[in-house]
């Protein structure tokens, strides 16, 4: 049957497979570039969004390609190019075609798609750090990469805002934060780079952050981790306070203080510019979600058993690693937290019991030093994004579909006759419910032939789900949801704009008002403004705008998940 | 595309029909006529959405980091769409637009030469555009005027004016009201 004029790119693009089988793009969907396009645009504008995706779709291009494929000027290409290298979106390298080709641009989405996460990384800083720490993260996102003396001074401007008068606070403290994320790794240097500008080098230079594919010339890139000084911090001569912003209406002031903003004073640091260590961040994540999950599933001893594991495996582990190193029962009871009084054989049965759980979070790695303990991290991931794929047939087709599912991903092929008795589902509806996963290729028709020519009567026809492909189907499902999240929410604002500018209005009105002491009449008045359709108008609006913007953070979780367990096997594989 | 055993009015499938499940004389489902709809009705309603302090928090990040992003020197605005007849009132619009533009100088050691535009404008980069050249020239203008002067917040000190800046609002915005306007003369 015809599918009427789609064309080759989209029906690929539906179905979740690269646009390009060109090696010099980076693997990505019609959904993933749907979806950076947008981020892009919300962050960053639409001139940078036509150059991201236009980048994203057609792989590495020169400057004079985008202009002329684009239609955007010179200048707004230049700067919107500025802006995605700044903030690690984009990478450039001299030309393929040799020394003195001009500088090529690549753009690769998984930067982008990182831009979801954000709220978690800053959240997480706080939980960790503080305020300070939450404000050095956020600044440090805003800005794409920073250095630390510029970092130390903004930081410390917007905490002296928020004090009381006459307080301010001190760059020292600000600084032995900034020093604190250094050590656990939150934050990197920029990696420097490599050797002169591509157009004068004789051999192409290679300065990319990790994630591009290696040119066929050069060696692999190198990562920020592959420079010694990644996690040195530099001397920096930083002495002050914060200064407070003066809200005064006189216009000198104002402009000395962002007159003190703009003058360059050297801190020692120049040129060494910090990021966000993203990888770092999810390192903590998936600890966080394998804790939790032993916490739902056994109790909150066990997972504290478990924190602990994964607190003395931080510096021994590699982020890629399957296991942590095996650790022995009794250095496990001497560092647990003290507030755990846990006699020692208690520990032991907890232990045994993390083993004998079919989730596998713990395995059992020898018997001297009283047992020696591995926390799976692989494993826990499969099984946590198991649980995920489960959950999703759950609430979309019913738990007696998802009793299928499960069965089909345990005992892996199955007959239709045979689902139908181990799931003891009565054939019809069995037969409904297969076809209807079937039909959203959340389980997979496998033919055995008993003879060599195929015959029908003579094949086995086996149901199977595989995990992987299977993961990888609902991540792409994930950004679409989030894609059109996002379209819906910009939908709903634009047709309310007229609106929320007049309430914007109105506000500010109200606000001038009250600062210069007006009276409670003139304020109802203003007040009375917006009529009250309007006014419920405005908060129907807001409860959807919030709805929509928390649906795409809980969405993000699950796509971390799959994210992490898909690259877990990738790197094993 | 030829079809084997297509219109000759025997349903044959190329799989086994008992193997599947469909036995003899079950009648198969209606053959679909026309696009699925739109929103199909959901037998099962999705679960509401997790709601607690640190979503609520995480939300609040989350506008705010989105308004935070509006403001900063790298959201970028297309160069303002040309007005039918150029108003006096835009020398003192422009200014407050490219404020945000010039306020960032990136590292320019991190990026390759042919991306220096804000400062060395004069050393004939802009010698390979390829557009209109009106949009160029406008930029050029802006860029001329905004890089003698410092940034201003306060309206009331732009350019030795004594007036509010709203004086130059040419009152397009808000319909109407152009009667109050001395900008342009009145026919």
């Amino acid at each position: 049957m015809h599918r009427g004029t789609l064309g080759k790119s989209n029906r690929r693009a539906e179905q979740g497979l690269p646009l390009s089988t060109n090696s010099s793009v980076g693997k990505m969907t019609a959904q993933e570039v749907r979806l950076c396009g947008l981020l892009l645009r919300e962050h960053f504008g639409e001139v940078v969004e036509k150059v991201g995706t236009h980048l994203l779709k057609g792989g590495a291009q020169n400057l004079r390609t985008i202009i002329h494929e684009t239609g955007i000027s010179l200048d707004l290409v230049k700067k919107s190019l500025c802006v995605l290298v700044q903030h690690g979106a984009c990478v450039f390298r001299s030309g393929r075609k040799g020394a003195g080709s001009p500088a090529e641009y690549q753009t690769c989405c998984d930067r982008i798609l990182r831009i979801l996460r954000y709220p978690r990384y800053i959240y997480t800083s706080k939980t960790l750090y503080g305020d300070t720490g939450e404000l050095i993260i956020e600044e440090l996102l805003q800005r794409g990469h920073m250095t630390m003396s510029g970092t130390v001074k903004t930081v410390a401007d917007r905490l002296t805002q928020n004090m009381e008068e006459g307080r301010s606070m001190d760059y020292s403290e600000v600084s032995s934060t900034f020093f604190r994320l250094v050590e656990t790794h939150f934050l990197q240097r920029c990696p420097p780079l490599a050797g002169p500008e591509p157009k004068d080098s004789a051999t192409p230079a290679a300065p990319a952050p990790p994630g591009t594919p290696a040119t066929p010339v050069s060696t692999a890139p190198p990562t920020p981790e592959s420079f010694p000084d990644c996690y040195k911090v530099p001397h920096v001569t930083l002495v002050g306070r914060g200064k407070r912003q003066l809200a005064s209406e006189d216009g000198e002031d104002q402009r000395n203080a962002k007159k003190a903003k703009m003058d360059s004073q050297t801190h020692g640091d120049e040129g060494i510019c910090w990021q966000v260590n993203f990888e770092r961040f999810h390192l903590h994540f998936r600890d966080q979600a394998i804790i939790s999950a032993v916490a739902n599933k056994l109790d909150q001893t066990s997972s504290e058993i478990v924190r602990t594991m994964l607190r003395m495996s931080e510096v021994t582990t590699s982020p890629t690693a399957t296991c942590t190193k095996p650790l022995s029962a009794n250095e496990i009871f001497r560092s647990l937290p003290t507030s755990y009084n846990i006699p020692r054989p208690i520990l032991d049965q907890y232990l045994t019991l993390l083993i004998d759980d079919p989730m596998e979070f713990v395995g059992k790695a020898g018997e001297s030093g009283g047992g020696m303990y591995v926390v799976n991290m692989h494993r826990a991931l499969a099984n946590l994004a198991r649980a995920t794929l489960e959950s999703v047939v759950q609430e979309r087709f019913g738990s007696r579909s998802a009793r299928i599912f499960r069965l089909l991903l345990r005992k892996r092929h199955l007959e239709q006759k045979q689902v139908e008795d181990f799931a003891m589902i009565p054939a019809k509806e069995a037969k409904d419910m297969l076809y209807t996963l079937l039909s959203q290729n959340l389980v997979q028709l496998q033919e055995i032939p008993k003879t060599p020519d195929y015959a029908p009567s003579r094949t086995f026809y086996l149901y199977t789900v595989n995990q992987l492909p299977t993961a990888r189907m609902l991540l792409q499902n994930c950004y679409k949801t989030v894609a059109n999240l996002v379209e819906r929410r910009l939908f709903e604002s634009k047709e309310s704009k007229r609106l929320l500018e007049k309430s914007q209005r109105i506000e500010a009105i109200l606000a001038s008002l009250q600062a210069s002491g007006a009276e409670p009449e003139q304020l109802t008045e203003v007040e009375e403004m917006i009529t009250a359709p309007e006014k419920q108008q405005l908060d129907a609006l807001r409860l959807h705008i919030n709805k929509l913007d928390s649906a795409e953070n809980q969405v993000d979780e699950t796509i971390f998940l799959l994210e992490s367990y898909i690259n877990s096997t990738a790197s094993t594989s | 595309m030829a079809g084997r055993g297509g219109g000759r009015g025997r349903r044959m499938m190329t799989f086994s029909v008992e193997a599947v499940g469909i036995n003899r004389g079950d009648s198969l489902p209606p053959s679909i006529q026309q696009p699925t709809p739109l929103f199909p009705v959901m037998e099962q309603k999705p679960l509401p959405l997790t709601a607690g302090e640190e979503e609520e928090y995480l939300l609040a990040l989350k506008q705010e980091f989105r308004g935070a992003m509006k403001s900063l020197p790298c959201f970028i605005q297309p160069a303002a769409a040309h007005r039918d007849v150029e108003r006096y009132s835009d020398k003192y619009h422009s200014t407050e637009q490219t404020d945000a533009l010039t306020d960032w100088t990136p590292d320019w050691k991190r990026l390759p030469k042919e991306l220096r535009t804000l400062q060395k404008k004069e050393e004939g980069q802009s010698s390979e555009d390829e557009e209109e050249e009106g949009e160029e020239k406008k930029k050029k203008q802006e860029e001329e005027e905004a890089e003698g002067e410092e940034e201003y917040d306060e309206e009331e000190f732009e350019e030795e004016t004594d007036y509010v800046m709203s004086y130059f609002d040419n009152g397009e915005e808000f319909g109407g009201d152009s009667d109050d306007n001395m900008d342009e003369a009145i026919y």
